[in-house]
Protein backbone atom coordinates (compact mmCIF):
# COMPACT_ATOMS: atom_id res chain seq x y z
CA UNK A 1 0.00 0.00 0.00
CA UNK A 2 2.77 2.49 0.03
CA UNK A 3 3.99 2.43 -3.04
CA UNK A 4 0.77 3.77 -3.83
CA UNK A 5 2.08 6.67 -3.12
CA UNK A 6 2.95 8.09 -6.12
CA UNK A 7 1.74 11.29 -8.19
CA UNK A 8 2.92 14.73 -9.32
CA UNK A 9 2.58 17.61 -6.42
CA UNK A 10 0.83 20.38 -7.90
CA UNK A 11 2.01 23.05 -5.72
CA UNK A 12 1.38 26.31 -7.11
CA UNK A 13 4.41 28.75 -6.88
CA UNK A 14 3.74 31.95 -5.98
CA UNK A 15 2.15 30.01 -2.96
CA UNK A 16 5.18 28.01 -2.08
CA UNK A 17 7.44 31.93 -2.32
CA UNK A 18 4.75 33.78 -0.36
CA UNK A 19 5.88 34.95 2.91
CA UNK A 20 2.19 35.44 3.60
CA UNK A 21 1.65 32.48 6.87
CA UNK A 22 -0.82 29.98 6.18
CA UNK A 23 -2.17 30.31 10.18
CA UNK A 24 -1.64 33.42 11.72
CA UNK A 25 -3.07 33.66 15.86
CA UNK A 26 -2.69 37.03 17.28
CA UNK A 27 -4.25 37.35 21.39
CA UNK A 28 -6.76 34.57 20.34
CA UNK A 29 -8.83 34.18 23.51
CA UNK A 30 -12.11 31.57 23.79
CA UNK A 31 -14.35 31.67 26.44
CA UNK A 32 -17.46 29.87 26.82
CA UNK A 33 -19.91 30.42 29.56
CA UNK A 34 -21.61 27.01 31.16
CA UNK A 35 -24.08 26.50 33.97
CA UNK A 36 -21.19 25.96 35.85
CA UNK A 37 -19.36 29.45 35.06
CA UNK A 38 -16.93 30.76 32.81
CA UNK A 39 -14.11 28.69 30.93
CA UNK A 40 -11.45 29.79 29.67
CA UNK A 41 -10.61 27.27 26.50
CA UNK A 42 -7.74 29.12 25.08
CA UNK A 43 -6.01 32.59 26.53
CA UNK A 44 -3.84 34.77 24.28
CA UNK A 45 -2.32 32.60 22.28
CA UNK A 46 -0.30 33.56 19.74
CA UNK A 47 1.21 31.66 16.65
CA UNK A 48 2.61 31.72 13.34
CA UNK A 49 2.65 28.94 10.97
CA UNK A 50 4.66 29.13 7.65
CA UNK A 51 3.12 27.85 4.48
CA UNK A 52 3.57 24.07 3.71
CA UNK A 53 5.02 23.52 7.62
CA UNK A 54 3.95 20.58 9.62
CA UNK A 55 2.89 22.14 13.00
CA UNK A 56 1.79 19.00 15.82
CA UNK A 57 0.09 20.40 18.62
CA UNK A 58 0.33 18.79 21.44
CA UNK A 59 -1.17 18.91 25.48
CA UNK A 60 -3.37 17.42 28.01
CA UNK A 61 -6.58 16.89 27.85
CA UNK A 62 -8.67 20.01 28.11
CA UNK A 63 -5.50 22.70 26.76
CA UNK A 64 -7.63 23.87 24.16
CA UNK A 65 -5.86 22.27 21.08
CA UNK A 66 -8.98 21.07 19.57
CA UNK A 67 -10.28 24.65 20.05
CA UNK A 68 -7.77 26.22 18.49
CA UNK A 69 -8.40 23.85 15.64
CA UNK A 70 -11.97 24.88 15.27
CA UNK A 71 -10.89 28.89 15.41
CA UNK A 72 -8.99 28.76 12.28
CA UNK A 73 -11.69 26.71 10.63
CA UNK A 74 -14.08 29.06 11.18
CA UNK A 75 -16.23 26.49 13.39
CA UNK A 76 -15.49 28.51 16.36
CA UNK A 77 -15.47 32.55 16.80
CA UNK A 78 -13.10 33.48 19.35
CA UNK A 79 -13.83 35.96 22.03
CA UNK A 80 -11.02 38.22 20.99
CA UNK A 81 -7.89 38.32 19.14
CA UNK A 82 -7.53 37.89 15.51
CA UNK A 83 -6.76 34.72 13.12
CA UNK A 84 -5.69 34.96 9.57
CA UNK A 85 -5.54 31.70 7.25
CA UNK A 86 -3.53 32.42 4.19
CA UNK A 87 -4.09 36.18 5.22
CA UNK A 88 -7.56 36.19 4.94
CA UNK A 89 -10.57 35.92 7.69
CA UNK A 90 -10.91 32.46 8.20
CA UNK A 91 -14.73 32.36 7.00
CA UNK A 92 -12.89 33.66 3.77
CA UNK A 93 -10.43 30.90 3.64
CA UNK A 94 -13.09 28.62 4.49
CA UNK A 95 -15.47 29.59 1.31
CA UNK A 96 -12.76 29.58 -0.50
CA UNK A 97 -11.99 26.22 0.50
CA UNK A 98 -8.50 26.71 1.47
CA UNK A 99 -9.39 24.53 4.35
CA UNK A 100 -9.62 20.54 4.83
CA UNK A 101 -10.78 19.32 8.07
CA UNK A 102 -9.81 15.50 9.26
CA UNK A 103 -11.86 14.58 12.10
CA UNK A 104 -11.49 12.13 14.68
CA UNK A 105 -14.20 10.26 14.09
CA UNK A 106 -13.29 10.02 10.68
CA UNK A 107 -17.25 11.54 10.28
CA UNK A 108 -18.04 9.80 6.57
CA UNK A 109 -21.52 9.50 5.83
CA UNK A 110 -22.42 5.88 6.47
CA UNK A 111 -24.93 6.03 3.00
CA UNK A 112 -22.02 6.83 0.85
CA UNK A 113 -19.62 4.48 -0.56
CA UNK A 114 -15.83 5.21 0.03
CA UNK A 115 -15.56 7.42 -3.56
CA UNK A 116 -18.82 9.18 -2.66
CA UNK A 117 -17.42 10.33 0.46
CA UNK A 118 -14.60 11.81 -1.03
CA UNK A 119 -17.40 13.43 -3.73
CA UNK A 120 -19.47 14.74 -0.62
CA UNK A 121 -17.08 18.14 -0.65
CA UNK A 122 -17.43 18.86 -4.36
CA UNK A 123 -21.70 18.22 -4.38
CA UNK A 124 -21.97 20.63 -1.61
CA UNK A 125 -20.93 24.53 -1.04
CA UNK A 126 -20.72 25.17 -4.57
CA UNK A 127 -17.40 22.47 -4.38
CA UNK A 128 -17.77 21.65 -7.97
CA UNK A 129 -16.93 25.21 -9.64
CA UNK A 130 -13.54 25.51 -7.85
CA UNK A 131 -10.08 25.24 -10.05
CA UNK A 132 -8.23 23.16 -7.58
CA UNK A 133 -10.67 20.02 -7.44
CA UNK A 134 -8.43 16.93 -7.48
CA UNK A 135 -9.99 13.72 -9.45
CA UNK A 136 -11.05 11.63 -6.09
CA UNK A 137 -10.25 8.38 -7.43
CA UNK A 138 -6.75 9.25 -7.54
CA UNK A 139 -6.94 10.20 -4.13
CA UNK A 140 -7.95 7.41 -2.69
CA UNK A 141 -5.03 5.62 -4.92
CA UNK A 142 -2.87 8.37 -2.73
CA UNK A 143 -3.96 6.83 0.24
CA UNK A 144 -4.05 3.52 -0.74
CA UNK A 145 -7.27 2.27 -0.77
CA UNK A 146 -7.78 1.38 -4.75
CA UNK A 147 -10.12 -1.30 -5.48
CA UNK A 148 -12.25 -0.36 -2.14
CA UNK A 149 -14.05 2.96 -3.68
CA UNK A 150 -17.72 1.25 -3.82
CA UNK A 151 -17.14 -0.19 -0.39
CA UNK A 152 -19.61 1.26 2.29
CA UNK A 153 -17.79 2.85 5.68
CA UNK A 154 -19.17 0.08 7.44
CA UNK A 155 -17.24 -2.46 5.24
CA UNK A 156 -13.88 -0.67 6.46
CA UNK A 157 -11.66 -0.90 9.00
CA UNK A 158 -11.13 2.03 11.45
CA UNK A 159 -7.73 2.87 9.39
CA UNK A 160 -9.46 2.84 6.15
CA UNK A 161 -12.11 5.11 7.22
CA UNK A 162 -9.83 7.49 8.37
CA UNK A 163 -8.02 7.20 5.18
CA UNK A 164 -11.14 8.10 2.90
CA UNK A 165 -11.68 11.00 5.50
CA UNK A 166 -8.14 12.27 4.47
CA UNK A 167 -9.13 12.00 0.76
CA UNK A 168 -11.80 13.51 1.38
CA UNK A 169 -10.25 16.74 2.74
CA UNK A 170 -8.02 16.40 0.05
CA UNK A 171 -10.22 16.76 -2.56
CA UNK A 172 -10.72 20.54 -2.87
CA UNK A 173 -7.08 20.63 -3.16
CA UNK A 174 -6.64 22.97 0.52
CA UNK A 175 -3.80 24.56 1.53
CA UNK A 176 -4.37 23.83 4.97
CA UNK A 177 -5.45 21.05 6.61
CA UNK A 178 -6.10 20.98 10.17
CA UNK A 179 -5.96 17.38 11.58
CA UNK A 180 -7.94 16.62 14.84
CA UNK A 181 -6.52 13.32 16.53
CA UNK A 182 -7.26 11.87 13.57
CA UNK A 183 -5.71 8.22 14.92
CA UNK A 184 -6.50 8.94 18.39
CA UNK A 185 -8.66 5.51 17.79
CA UNK A 186 -6.39 3.29 15.75
CA UNK A 187 -4.49 0.43 17.20
CA UNK A 188 -0.57 1.25 17.04
CA UNK A 189 0.48 -0.83 14.44
CA UNK A 190 -1.96 1.00 12.12
CA UNK A 191 -1.36 4.55 13.58
CA UNK A 192 1.89 3.98 12.99
CA UNK A 193 1.26 3.10 9.29
CA UNK A 194 -0.77 5.67 8.60
CA UNK A 195 1.82 8.61 10.79
CA UNK A 196 4.00 7.43 7.65
CA UNK A 197 1.75 7.58 4.75
CA UNK A 198 0.59 11.13 5.83
CA UNK A 199 4.12 12.69 5.76
CA UNK A 200 4.36 11.05 2.14
CA UNK A 201 0.98 13.29 1.30
CA UNK A 202 2.49 16.02 3.18
CA UNK A 203 5.36 16.10 1.05
CA UNK A 204 3.84 15.42 -2.25
CA UNK A 205 1.19 17.99 -2.02
CA UNK A 206 3.11 20.66 -0.20
CA UNK A 207 -0.40 21.47 2.11
CA UNK A 208 0.03 23.35 5.52
CA UNK A 209 -0.56 20.83 8.31
CA UNK A 210 -1.62 21.35 11.47
CA UNK A 211 -2.04 18.26 13.68
CA UNK A 212 -3.65 18.03 16.94
CA UNK A 213 -3.18 15.04 18.88
CA UNK A 214 -1.95 13.98 23.06
CA UNK A 215 0.53 11.13 21.52
CA UNK A 216 4.32 12.77 22.57
CA UNK A 217 5.64 9.93 19.79
CA UNK A 218 3.36 11.17 17.19
CA UNK A 219 3.61 14.58 17.39
CA UNK A 220 7.18 14.43 17.29
CA UNK A 221 8.01 12.08 14.73
CA UNK A 222 5.14 14.17 12.42
CA UNK A 223 6.32 17.56 13.18
CA UNK A 224 8.58 20.20 11.96
CA UNK A 225 7.28 22.13 15.46
CA UNK A 226 5.53 20.66 18.35
CA UNK A 227 3.45 23.74 20.10
CA UNK A 228 3.12 22.65 23.75
CA UNK A 229 -0.11 23.66 25.45
CA UNK A 230 -1.23 23.82 28.79
CA UNK A 231 -4.52 23.30 30.18
CA UNK A 232 -6.89 25.19 32.63
CA UNK A 233 -6.98 28.25 30.49
CA UNK A 234 -5.07 26.46 27.38
CA UNK A 235 -1.93 28.59 26.31
CA UNK A 236 0.71 28.13 24.64
CA UNK A 237 3.79 26.66 27.01
CA UNK A 238 6.57 26.28 24.65
CA UNK A 239 7.38 25.67 20.63
CA UNK A 240 9.93 23.03 20.50
CA UNK A 241 11.68 22.94 17.29
CA UNK A 242 12.05 19.26 15.99
CA UNK A 243 15.37 18.79 14.19
CA UNK A 244 14.63 15.14 12.64
CA UNK A 245 16.12 14.67 9.33
CA UNK A 246 13.62 13.80 6.49
CA UNK A 247 12.32 12.31 4.79
CA UNK A 248 11.29 10.68 8.21
CA UNK A 249 10.82 7.42 8.65
CA UNK A 250 9.29 5.10 11.83
CA UNK A 251 13.25 3.75 12.96
CA UNK A 252 13.89 7.21 13.23
CA UNK A 253 11.97 7.18 16.46
CA UNK A 254 14.63 5.02 17.87
CA UNK A 255 17.88 7.10 17.46
CA UNK A 256 18.88 8.82 20.70
CA UNK A 257 17.72 12.38 19.27
CA UNK A 258 14.03 11.27 19.08
CA UNK A 259 14.38 9.57 22.30
CA UNK A 260 15.62 12.47 23.81
CA UNK A 261 13.19 14.48 22.15
CA UNK A 262 10.20 12.73 23.31
CA UNK A 263 12.02 13.07 27.03
CA UNK A 264 11.52 16.61 26.65
CA UNK A 265 8.00 17.02 25.45
CA UNK A 266 6.81 14.18 28.32
CA UNK A 267 8.94 16.71 30.90
CA UNK A 268 7.05 19.60 29.80
CA UNK A 269 4.12 18.23 29.23
CA UNK A 270 3.72 16.78 33.34
CA UNK A 271 4.11 20.32 34.06
CA UNK A 272 1.53 21.37 31.79
CA UNK B 1 -5.61 -3.51 7.93
CA UNK B 2 -7.78 -5.08 5.26
CA UNK B 3 -9.85 -7.30 7.22
CA UNK B 4 -13.32 -6.96 7.11
CA UNK B 5 -16.10 -8.71 7.90
CA UNK B 6 -18.48 -9.16 5.43
CA UNK B 7 -22.06 -10.13 6.51
CA UNK B 8 -24.38 -12.17 4.23
CA UNK B 9 -26.86 -10.09 2.15
CA UNK B 10 -23.77 -7.77 1.59
CA UNK B 11 -23.19 -6.88 -2.11
CA UNK B 12 -19.72 -7.91 -3.32
CA UNK B 13 -17.41 -5.13 -3.90
CA UNK B 14 -13.84 -5.64 -5.32
CA UNK B 15 -11.63 -5.46 -2.47
CA UNK B 16 -8.34 -5.50 -4.01
CA UNK B 17 -7.10 -8.89 -3.20
CA UNK B 18 -8.18 -8.31 -0.28
CA UNK B 19 -9.63 -12.07 0.34
CA UNK B 20 -8.04 -15.22 0.04
CA UNK B 21 -9.58 -17.35 -2.65
CA UNK B 22 -10.30 -20.38 -0.80
CA UNK B 23 -13.15 -21.50 -2.93
CA UNK B 24 -14.35 -24.95 -0.46
CA UNK B 25 -13.94 -22.88 2.28
CA UNK B 26 -16.42 -20.35 0.94
CA UNK B 27 -18.74 -22.44 -0.66
CA UNK B 28 -19.21 -24.27 2.73
CA UNK B 29 -19.73 -20.76 4.38
CA UNK B 30 -22.25 -19.59 1.30
CA UNK B 31 -24.85 -23.33 1.50
CA UNK B 32 -24.63 -22.72 5.57
CA UNK B 33 -25.84 -19.03 4.63
CA UNK B 34 -28.60 -20.47 2.73
CA UNK B 35 -29.75 -23.17 4.74
CA UNK B 36 -29.66 -20.73 7.55
CA UNK B 37 -32.07 -18.24 5.57
CA UNK B 38 -34.41 -21.41 4.01
CA UNK B 39 -34.46 -22.17 8.20
CA UNK B 40 -35.48 -18.60 8.34
CA UNK B 41 -38.09 -18.70 6.24
CA UNK B 42 -39.48 -22.48 6.58
CA UNK B 43 -40.12 -22.23 10.48
CA UNK B 44 -42.66 -19.70 10.60
CA UNK B 45 -44.49 -21.67 8.17
CA UNK B 46 -44.22 -24.45 10.08
CA UNK B 47 -45.19 -23.07 13.25
CA UNK B 48 -48.48 -21.06 11.93
CA UNK B 49 -49.73 -24.56 10.42
CA UNK B 50 -48.91 -26.07 13.57
CA UNK B 51 -51.47 -23.43 15.64
CA UNK B 52 -54.23 -23.97 13.03
CA UNK B 53 -54.10 -27.77 13.28
CA UNK B 54 -54.33 -27.20 17.28
CA UNK B 55 -57.08 -24.93 16.59
CA UNK B 56 -58.82 -27.75 14.11
CA UNK B 57 -58.06 -30.48 16.71
CA UNK B 58 -59.52 -28.34 19.95
CA UNK B 59 -62.70 -27.62 17.78
CA UNK B 60 -63.05 -31.31 16.59
CA UNK B 61 -62.09 -32.68 20.16
CA UNK B 62 -63.77 -30.48 22.62
CA UNK B 63 -66.87 -29.99 20.05
CA UNK B 64 -67.30 -26.70 20.13
CA UNK B 65 -70.28 -24.62 18.61
CA UNK B 66 -69.43 -23.31 15.29
CA UNK B 67 -71.00 -20.25 16.59
CA UNK B 68 -68.85 -19.94 19.55
CA UNK B 69 -65.31 -20.86 17.06
CA UNK B 70 -65.19 -21.91 13.97
CA UNK B 71 -63.27 -24.53 12.75
CA UNK B 72 -60.15 -23.74 10.70
CA UNK B 73 -62.15 -25.69 7.65
CA UNK B 74 -65.55 -23.59 7.67
CA UNK B 75 -63.13 -20.30 7.91
CA UNK B 76 -61.59 -21.68 4.94
CA UNK B 77 -64.31 -22.44 2.56
CA UNK B 78 -66.34 -18.95 3.64
CA UNK B 79 -62.76 -17.72 2.42
CA UNK B 80 -63.50 -19.44 -0.79
CA UNK B 81 -67.39 -19.00 -1.24
CA UNK B 82 -67.36 -15.43 -0.15
CA UNK B 83 -64.21 -14.30 -1.74
CA UNK B 84 -66.23 -11.56 -3.62
CA UNK B 85 -67.53 -9.79 -0.57
CA UNK B 86 -64.76 -10.19 1.31
CA UNK B 87 -62.13 -8.53 -1.57
CA UNK B 88 -65.07 -6.17 -2.39
CA UNK B 89 -65.16 -5.12 1.63
CA UNK B 90 -61.61 -5.08 1.54
CA UNK B 91 -61.20 -1.99 -1.13
CA UNK B 92 -62.60 0.53 1.16
CA UNK B 93 -60.87 -0.26 4.13
CA UNK B 94 -57.43 -0.54 1.96
CA UNK B 95 -58.34 2.73 0.18
CA UNK B 96 -58.81 4.14 3.82
CA UNK B 97 -55.71 2.96 5.74
CA UNK B 98 -53.44 3.76 2.38
CA UNK B 99 -54.49 7.16 2.00
CA UNK B 100 -54.52 7.62 5.91
CA UNK B 101 -50.74 6.53 5.83
CA UNK B 102 -49.78 8.65 3.38
CA UNK B 103 -51.55 11.36 4.78
CA UNK B 104 -50.63 11.08 8.70
CA UNK B 105 -46.97 10.50 8.27
CA UNK B 106 -46.80 13.35 5.24
CA UNK B 107 -48.11 15.96 7.61
CA UNK B 108 -45.64 13.95 10.25
CA UNK B 109 -42.68 14.53 8.52
CA UNK B 110 -43.39 18.08 7.52
CA UNK B 111 -44.37 18.48 11.51
CA UNK B 112 -40.68 16.92 12.27
CA UNK B 113 -39.46 19.37 10.02
CA UNK B 114 -40.62 22.29 11.13
CA UNK B 115 -39.44 21.31 15.04
CA UNK B 116 -35.87 20.79 13.68
CA UNK B 117 -35.70 23.64 12.67
CA UNK B 118 -37.66 25.87 15.50
CA UNK B 119 -37.16 24.35 18.67
CA UNK B 120 -40.32 27.18 20.32
CA UNK B 121 -42.24 25.30 17.86
CA UNK B 122 -42.16 21.79 19.15
CA UNK B 123 -42.03 23.10 22.63
CA UNK B 124 -45.54 24.84 21.70
CA UNK B 125 -46.67 21.50 19.93
CA UNK B 126 -45.20 18.36 21.24
CA UNK B 127 -47.12 17.93 24.17
CA UNK B 128 -50.48 18.23 21.85
CA UNK B 129 -49.14 15.63 19.54
CA UNK B 130 -48.65 13.89 22.71
CA UNK B 131 -52.09 14.64 24.22
CA UNK B 132 -53.82 13.34 21.01
CA UNK B 133 -51.90 10.53 21.15
CA UNK B 134 -53.05 9.58 24.65
CA UNK B 135 -56.98 9.46 23.36
CA UNK B 136 -58.05 6.10 23.04
CA UNK B 137 -58.48 5.44 18.95
CA UNK B 138 -62.07 3.48 20.21
CA UNK B 139 -62.72 7.35 21.56
CA UNK B 140 -61.48 9.53 18.65
CA UNK B 141 -63.74 7.16 16.33
CA UNK B 142 -66.96 8.80 16.88
CA UNK B 143 -65.80 12.32 17.59
CA UNK B 144 -63.96 11.89 13.84
CA UNK B 145 -67.39 10.97 12.78
CA UNK B 146 -69.36 13.26 13.79
CA UNK B 147 -67.51 16.65 13.04
CA UNK B 148 -66.48 14.53 8.88
CA UNK B 149 -69.56 12.25 8.42
CA UNK B 150 -70.15 9.54 7.29
CA UNK B 151 -67.77 9.02 4.18
CA UNK B 152 -64.37 7.78 4.05
CA UNK B 153 -62.82 11.17 5.44
CA UNK B 154 -63.48 9.98 9.01
CA UNK B 155 -61.57 6.39 8.44
CA UNK B 156 -59.07 8.32 6.68
CA UNK B 157 -58.24 10.89 9.62
CA UNK B 158 -57.88 8.08 12.26
CA UNK B 159 -55.82 6.32 10.02
CA UNK B 160 -53.89 9.18 9.61
CA UNK B 161 -53.90 10.02 13.41
CA UNK B 162 -52.66 6.53 14.61
CA UNK B 163 -49.51 6.66 12.19
CA UNK B 164 -48.24 10.21 12.88
CA UNK B 165 -47.09 9.76 16.33
CA UNK B 166 -44.71 7.11 15.71
CA UNK B 167 -43.35 8.58 13.10
CA UNK B 168 -43.56 12.41 14.21
CA UNK B 169 -41.08 10.84 17.13
CA UNK B 170 -38.96 8.78 15.07
CA UNK B 171 -38.69 11.75 12.23
CA UNK B 172 -37.92 14.43 14.69
CA UNK B 173 -35.01 12.17 16.27
CA UNK B 174 -33.67 11.07 12.91
CA UNK B 175 -33.46 14.43 11.46
CA UNK B 176 -31.90 15.75 15.09
CA UNK B 177 -29.51 13.04 15.49
CA UNK B 178 -26.64 13.88 12.89
CA UNK B 179 -22.81 13.08 14.17
CA UNK B 180 -21.98 16.35 15.28
CA UNK B 181 -19.07 15.88 13.13
CA UNK B 182 -20.78 15.34 10.07
CA UNK B 183 -22.56 19.15 10.70
CA UNK B 184 -19.36 20.83 11.62
CA UNK B 185 -17.71 19.20 8.07
CA UNK B 186 -20.65 20.76 6.34
CA UNK B 187 -19.93 23.96 7.76
CA UNK B 188 -16.61 23.34 6.61
CA UNK B 189 -17.26 22.83 3.64
CA UNK B 190 -19.29 26.32 3.29
CA UNK B 191 -22.87 23.81 2.80
CA UNK B 192 -25.92 25.72 2.21
CA UNK B 193 -28.79 24.97 4.94
CA UNK B 194 -30.59 23.41 1.95
CA UNK B 195 -27.88 21.19 1.18
CA UNK B 196 -27.74 20.24 4.82
CA UNK B 197 -31.17 18.98 5.15
CA UNK B 198 -31.33 17.21 1.78
CA UNK B 199 -27.50 15.66 2.10
CA UNK B 200 -27.27 15.19 5.73
CA UNK B 201 -30.29 15.13 7.77
CA UNK B 202 -33.14 13.64 5.61
CA UNK B 203 -30.73 10.52 4.95
CA UNK B 204 -29.67 10.32 8.36
CA UNK B 205 -32.95 9.94 8.95
CA UNK B 206 -34.43 7.35 6.67
CA UNK B 207 -33.74 4.35 8.91
CA UNK B 208 -36.00 5.80 11.61
CA UNK B 209 -38.91 6.78 9.85
CA UNK B 210 -38.94 2.96 7.86
CA UNK B 211 -38.92 2.07 11.71
CA UNK B 212 -41.86 4.35 12.10
CA UNK B 213 -43.62 3.55 8.87
CA UNK B 214 -43.13 0.02 9.63
CA UNK B 215 -45.54 0.54 12.50
CA UNK B 216 -47.98 2.49 10.56
CA UNK B 217 -48.25 0.42 8.02
CA UNK B 218 -50.07 -2.67 10.32
CA UNK B 219 -51.54 0.80 12.21
CA UNK B 220 -53.28 2.44 9.67
CA UNK B 221 -54.96 -0.75 8.83
CA UNK B 222 -56.57 -1.34 12.42
CA UNK B 223 -57.04 2.92 12.25
CA UNK B 224 -59.07 2.59 9.16
CA UNK B 225 -61.30 -1.24 10.85
CA UNK B 226 -62.09 1.00 13.95
CA UNK B 227 -63.28 3.79 11.81
CA UNK B 228 -65.89 1.37 10.13
CA UNK B 229 -67.31 0.16 13.12
CA UNK B 230 -69.28 3.25 13.43
CA UNK B 231 -72.52 3.58 11.23
CA UNK B 232 -70.70 2.47 8.34
CA UNK B 233 -72.15 -0.17 5.50
CA UNK B 234 -69.11 -1.52 3.69
CA UNK B 235 -65.28 -2.37 4.91
CA UNK B 236 -63.86 -5.00 7.03
CA UNK B 237 -64.71 -2.88 10.31
CA UNK B 238 -68.23 -3.09 9.06
CA UNK B 239 -68.11 -6.84 7.99
CA UNK B 240 -66.77 -7.38 11.63
CA UNK B 241 -69.83 -5.84 13.32
CA UNK B 242 -71.90 -7.45 10.57
CA UNK B 243 -70.96 -11.01 11.04
CA UNK B 244 -70.66 -10.43 15.02
CA UNK B 245 -74.37 -9.26 15.12
CA UNK B 246 -75.33 -12.59 13.07
CA UNK B 247 -73.36 -14.67 15.13
CA UNK B 248 -71.70 -16.16 11.63
CA UNK B 249 -68.20 -16.75 12.97
CA UNK B 250 -66.75 -18.42 10.39
CA UNK B 251 -67.66 -15.04 7.76
CA UNK B 252 -66.06 -13.23 11.10
CA UNK B 253 -62.78 -15.37 11.47
CA UNK B 254 -62.42 -15.13 7.36
CA UNK B 255 -62.67 -11.04 7.47
CA UNK B 256 -59.74 -10.91 10.24
CA UNK B 257 -57.61 -13.13 7.58
CA UNK B 258 -58.51 -10.55 5.03
CA UNK B 259 -57.56 -7.95 7.04
CA UNK B 260 -54.53 -9.39 8.99
CA UNK B 261 -53.18 -10.41 5.07
CA UNK B 262 -53.63 -7.46 3.74
CA UNK B 263 -51.65 -5.73 6.93
CA UNK B 264 -49.27 -7.87 6.61
CA UNK B 265 -49.04 -7.06 2.77
CA UNK B 266 -48.52 -3.84 3.47
CA UNK B 267 -45.83 -4.46 6.18
CA UNK B 268 -44.05 -6.31 3.72
CA UNK B 269 -44.10 -4.09 1.28
CA UNK B 270 -42.54 -1.40 3.27
CA UNK B 271 -39.97 -3.80 4.35
CA UNK B 272 -38.76 -4.57 1.11
CA UNK B 273 -38.59 -0.75 0.13
CA UNK B 274 -36.46 0.07 3.50
CA UNK B 275 -34.11 -3.11 2.35
CA UNK B 276 -33.74 -1.78 -1.32
CA UNK B 277 -33.26 1.76 -0.63
CA UNK B 278 -31.41 1.40 2.64
CA UNK B 279 -29.19 -1.10 1.30
CA UNK B 280 -26.39 0.80 3.44
CA UNK B 281 -28.06 -0.06 6.76
CA UNK B 282 -29.78 -3.07 6.20
CA UNK B 283 -26.26 -4.48 5.91
CA UNK B 284 -25.04 -2.78 8.92
CA UNK B 285 -27.88 -3.77 10.78
CA UNK B 286 -26.54 -7.50 10.09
Amino acid sequence: MLNTMSFSAQIPLSLAASAVPAVECQGVTVRFTTERGTVTALENIDLTVPQGSFLSLLGPSGCGKSTLLRVVADLIAPTSGIVRVNGEAPEVARQNREIGFVFQDAALLPWRTALENVLLPLEVGGGARRSNNRDPRELLALVGLSGWEDAYPHELSGGMRQRVSIARALVSGPKLLLMDEPFGALDEITRDRLNEELLQVWESTGTTILFVTHSIYEAAFLGQEVLLLAARPGRVRELVDVNLPSPRRLPQRETAEFVELAGHLRRVLETC
Amino acid sequence: MSQSTLSPGVTPVSFGGAFANDESERARFVSAQRRLAWRKRLLPVVAIAGLIALWGAVVAIFDVQPFIAPSPWAVASVLVEKADILLANLVPTATEALLGFLLGNLVAIVIATAFVYSKAAEEAFFPVAVMINTIPVVAKAPILVLLLGNGMEPKIAIAALICFFPTLVNMTRGLRDVNPQALELMKVLSASPREIFWKLRVRNSLPYLFSALKIAASMSVIGAIVGEWIGSTSGIGALIIQATYNFDSPLLYATIVVGSTFSAVFFSVISMLERRLLKWNTARAN
